[in-house]
């Protein structure tokens, strides 16, 4: 490490490692990416690395749909010598309510509009899709085959150390405990080992973006959200893609080991750092999933742990400028689906710190939305 | 939701004691253990203990238990359950167990972790090959499942794991062709390494194994020397073949279920690893959430059952059971931990607690006379052997005069362990120790009148006695003997020495069976007078 950096990520997850590897890229090298513990310590290690791109706003499902260009090829793209585990089993999103079948009537216009692959299915559809799902109360589901999961830590590594060889310094188990401002723009990071000057500075800090943000005085409406997942004992293959309900808050998923992974949201979630494992999510989840699924019925959890979401108002990422901290950029407020949009997001930062054209509008992602009202509605979140 | 006062996790010495004493005081328990079978290690631990009475030395593993299980099955306020795993204890005190088929969920006011440990593994190449054991999986093979379980066997390690299952295989009939140790010093207690010694197995110090070999399975083992810094010496390796390599390099405490409780845990390398950080009461930094035994340090189980107890006490008085004379066991629990652990074996563990105390903010009162009392450090070879030299057998050799007057107990026992049975044994008063129980025993040739009866009690196998005045010619000597077959009266046996050579074959004058619990023999062998000091074992075989 350094004593100074023309740009400092504070963050080593999937975010923090793939904007400083599109920095690098484009030349900006002189970059340090800091991390509390390890790489993917964080929400990257503990996240159901879900990749969809059926959402309802035309902006996610660009992020989505051109981030997942970059999964399909991420080995290459990154020079990583290991295989980042990418498994396109499709995503289901079944519907519960007429509502909900309405919304996605409307989704797959979003989706087909930026090139997304998304269709509608009946019952029979479902049951040829998932042969075993118990379709009881649904009314019909959406499909994208292109649609799946990859493994976060090996995707994270990929950026991590393809920014290495371009010249990005890594430092793990190294907090920040304050930032320098001078004349209104950031131009140092305490850490605790030592002060490092720098340019620019990038919070990658997920939920834990807010109270980083503090530190120069920026107000982030970022707030951190347990959310749990579980993992069964390995057994034959018998489900490709992840099944998701958005009324009734899980998704399940079997990875190509035969592990399945599940979770579920809690609306009544409290905003809180805790990331604890609790006995009622194990028990719900259980029950809830064998539901729709009854053939996991008999399986036996392995492990279960919780992450933190880092929720933002609208359930949209703000990319954000501190006003009276010039160069301090939080990324951060993904609400649950920032490993699926991290290449393109981080493109769309790179591309903003080097001077280059981008087909997105940054600003659209800036905090003034929820001054001015344009808030990036998401309606297909769990 | 099934709720309860005190929930053990774990009903091996720890937990079983944990449960009892805290049931005494008028405690609810629950024990939740995960094998079928109650007793944790002592299932198969068919050596008998060292310590004091009150840690039921003397007595063999698998009896005391027995006893413990048995006792706890008679006490109306234990619940024991058995197969029933517990899963995880979650931040609302909540513990869920896999019970009888379900997922049973259980609200404790208390909880003591009584999980223990789990054997340490060896990287080397070859290591996944089928053959090669923890020495602890080799010693449930025999001593629970009674199958053999190899017929030639490669011990790693010389602690008292390695020697104890190196003798027990050997009682098995399985061939052990050597106990090596990477140390420059055997790490377990001396006499078992003499009495593995006595049975013609080899221990090699400053030894590692490099690899095992073998076409599907272990055919043997290439070891070598290593030097100062643990590096093989080159042109020391050789090959020793075998059908399994034991490895018996360690414990790590089973810590999990503490972690997950959020109880604070620090690395202590003299307690084995990571462990809880726990108070003078074994209350960990989680109120309500108490560790005793090997997850809070690896000891001797010994130590676990005092351990268990202590914390029992203090679960059931935290829930206001007890009155005012439960602080007198508490106090009473305590000092016999303090002994167990001042001799010059528990060194490691006091200093590990020493930091322990340091982490908990509770540094312990600087006990004068430990720190000031030096330790009877052992010079000799028998460190690294086991095998006692002559230099030391003179300093416990009698005058002449006194084996002129008939038959004399001669302890051979040169180390400060914590054991004192062969004390409680001399009905004649002859057996004493000067300063506590880790102290080596004294004969009194004025008192001791050859009776022998500390011979099978004496948990070491340590003690003979030797008759000089058989006859003219010939002496008696009377050793311990745990092998079948049993030697018979009027036949010829086998004398070995304290390396296992072979000095002759002798008359066997008289076996005596040390009792149907106790299952020590002592075998009286005739033998030249000039090999009295030399013979120490007997075969049949």
């Amino acid at each position: 490490m350094k004593n100074f950096y023309d740009v400092v990520i504070v963050g080593g997850g999937i975010i923090g490692c793939s904007v400083a590897f599109e920095l690098a890229k484009r030349g900006r090298k002189d970059v340090l990416v800091i991390e509390r513990e390890y790489l993917t310590s964080g929400a990257t290690g503990r996240c159901g690395a879900g990749i969809r791109q059926q959402w309802g706003s035309v902006l996610n499902a660009t992020l989505a749909v051109e981030s997942t260009h970059i999964f399909e090829n991420l080995e290459e793209y990154t020079g990583y010598d290991r295989s980042c585990g990418l498994n396109q089993g499709g995503y289901l999103l079944v519907a519960y309510t007429e509502k909900e079948w309405a919304q996605f009537q409307k989704n797959l216009q979003v989706q087909h509009s930026v090139g997304v692959d998304s269709y509608a299915v009946d019952l029979d559809g479902i049951k040829e899709i998932v042969p075993h799902i118990n379709t009881e109360g649904m009314l019909g589901a959406c499909f994208c085959a292109k649609d799946g999961h990859a493994d976060p830590f090996h995707c994270t590594y990929a950026y991590a150390r393809g920014a290495q060889r371009m010249g990005v310094d890594i430092e793990t188990y190294t907090t920040v405990t304050g930032f320098g401002v001078e004349n209104g723009r950031i131009s140092a990071v305490e850490t605790s080992k030592g002060t490092v000057k720098a340019n620019v500075v990038i919070n990658c800090t997920g939920g834990y973006a807010a109270q980083m943000a503090a530190l120069v005085g920026d107000e982030l409406p970022i707030t951190p959200e347990r959310h749990q997942i579980l993992i069964t004992e390995p057994v034959a293959h018998i489900m490709n893609p992840m099944v998701m309900s958005l009324h009734r808050h899980f998704y399940v998923q079997q990875t190509p080991h035969g592990s399945v992974i599940m979770g579920i949201g809690d609306p009544t979630e409290p905003v809180s750092h805790n990331i604890r494992s609790s006995w009622q999510y194990l028990e719900h989840n259980a029950w809830l999933v064998t539901q729709t699924l009854p053939a996991f019925r008999s399986l036996r959890v392995v492990r279960q742990w919780g992450g933190s979401y880092d929720m933002s108002p609208d359930r949209n990422p703000i990319i954000n400028e501190a006003a009276d901290a010039r160069g301090f950029i939080s990324v951060a407020g993904f609400s649950g689906h920032g490993f699926m949009v991290a290449p393109r997001t981080a493109i769309l930062l790179a591309n903003h710190l080097t001077g280059q054209e981008d087909s997105l509008d940054i600003q659209r992602f800036s905090v003034e939305r929820y001054e001015t009202g344009a808030l990036l509605l998401e309606p297909s979140v769990v | 939701m099934k709720t309860v006062e005190i929930l053990v996790i774990g009903g091996g010495p720890a937990g079983l004691c944990a449960a009892l004493s805290a049931s005494a005081l008028g405690a609810k328990v629950l024990i939740a253990e995960r094998d079928e079978m109650p007793g944790g290690q002592l299932v198969k631990q068919t050596h008998k203990f060292f310590g004091s009475e009150k840690q039921h030395a003397g007595e063999r593993g698998i009896h005391i238990g027995q006893m413990l299980l048995e006792n706890a099955q008679a006490e109306p306020n234990i619940e024991l359950w058995t197969s029933s795993c517990v899963l995880s204890i979650y931040e609302d005190g909540v513990v869920t167990i896999e019970h009888a088929g379900q997922h049973v969920k259980v609200k404790p006011e208390r909880i003591i972790i009584a999980t223990g440990a789990a054997e340490k593994f060896l990287g080397f190449p070859g290591n996944d090959l089928p053959g090669i054991y923890g020495a602890g999986a080799v010693q449930t093979l025999m001593n629970v499942d009674g199958v053999k379980p190899a017929q030639r066997v490669l011990m790693v390690g010389a602690g008292n794991i390695g020697l104890i299952v190196s003798y027990q295989l050997k009682q098995a009939g399985v061939e052990v062709e050597a106990v090596i140790e990477g140390s420059s010093k055997i790490g377990g207690y001396l006499v078992h390494a003499s009495k593995i010694q006595r049975a013609g197995i080899p221990v090699l110090i400053k030894h590692t194994i490099l690899e095992a070999y073998g076409d599907g399975q272990v055919e043997g083992a290439v070891i070598a020397q290593i030097d100062e810094c643990w590096q093989p010496i080159a042109g020391t390796e050789r090959k020793i073949a075998c059908d399994t390599i034991c490895l018996a390099v360690g414990l790590s405490p089973l810590t999990e279920l503490a972690w997950q409780a959020g109880c604070e845990v620090a690395f202590i390398r003299e307690l084995s690893g990571h462990v809880p950080i726990v108070n003078e009461c074994l209350e960990s930094t989680v109120p309500g959430i108490y560790c005793a035994g090997d997850v809070s340090g690896i000891e001797e189980a010994s130590a676990a059952m005092v351990e268990g107890r202590l914390a029992g006490l203090c679960a059931a008085v935290s829930l206001s059971y007890g009155g005012a004379a439960a602080q007198t066991l508490i106090d009473d629990a305590k000092q016999e931990l303090d002994e167990l652990r001042a001799g010059s074996m528990g060194i490691h563990i006091r200093e590990g607690l020493e930091k322990m105390a340091l982490k908990s903010g509770q540094p312990k009162s600087e006990d004068d006379t430990l720190k000031s009392k030096s330790f009877a450090e052992i010079k000799s070879t028998l460190i690294s052997d086991g095998i006692a030299t002559a230099d030391d057998i003179a300093a416990i050799l009698p005058t002449p005069e006194r084996f002129a007057k008939g038959p004399i107990a001669i302890a051979e026992c040169f180390q400060e362990i914590p054991c004192n049975p062969c004390v409680k044994a001399c009905k004649a008063g002859a057996i004493t120790m000067p300063g506590d129980i880790n102290d080596v025993p004294v004969v009194n040739g004025a008192l001791c009148n050859g009776c022998g009866l500390c011979i099978s009690l004496c948990p070491g196998l340590a003690i003979v006695v030797v008759d000089q005045t058989y006859s003219e010619d010939m002496a008696i000597v009377r050793l311990p003997y745990e092998y079948v077959p049993l030697p018979v009266v009027g036949t010829l046996a086998t004398g070995l020495d304290r390396e296992g050579n072979a000095l002759g074959q002798f008359e066997v004058k008289k076996v005596t069976s040390g009792g149907k619990k106790n299952m020590t023999y002592t075998i009286s062998l005739v033998v030249p007078k000039a090999l009295a000091m030399d013979v120490r074992g007997v075969s049949v075989v």
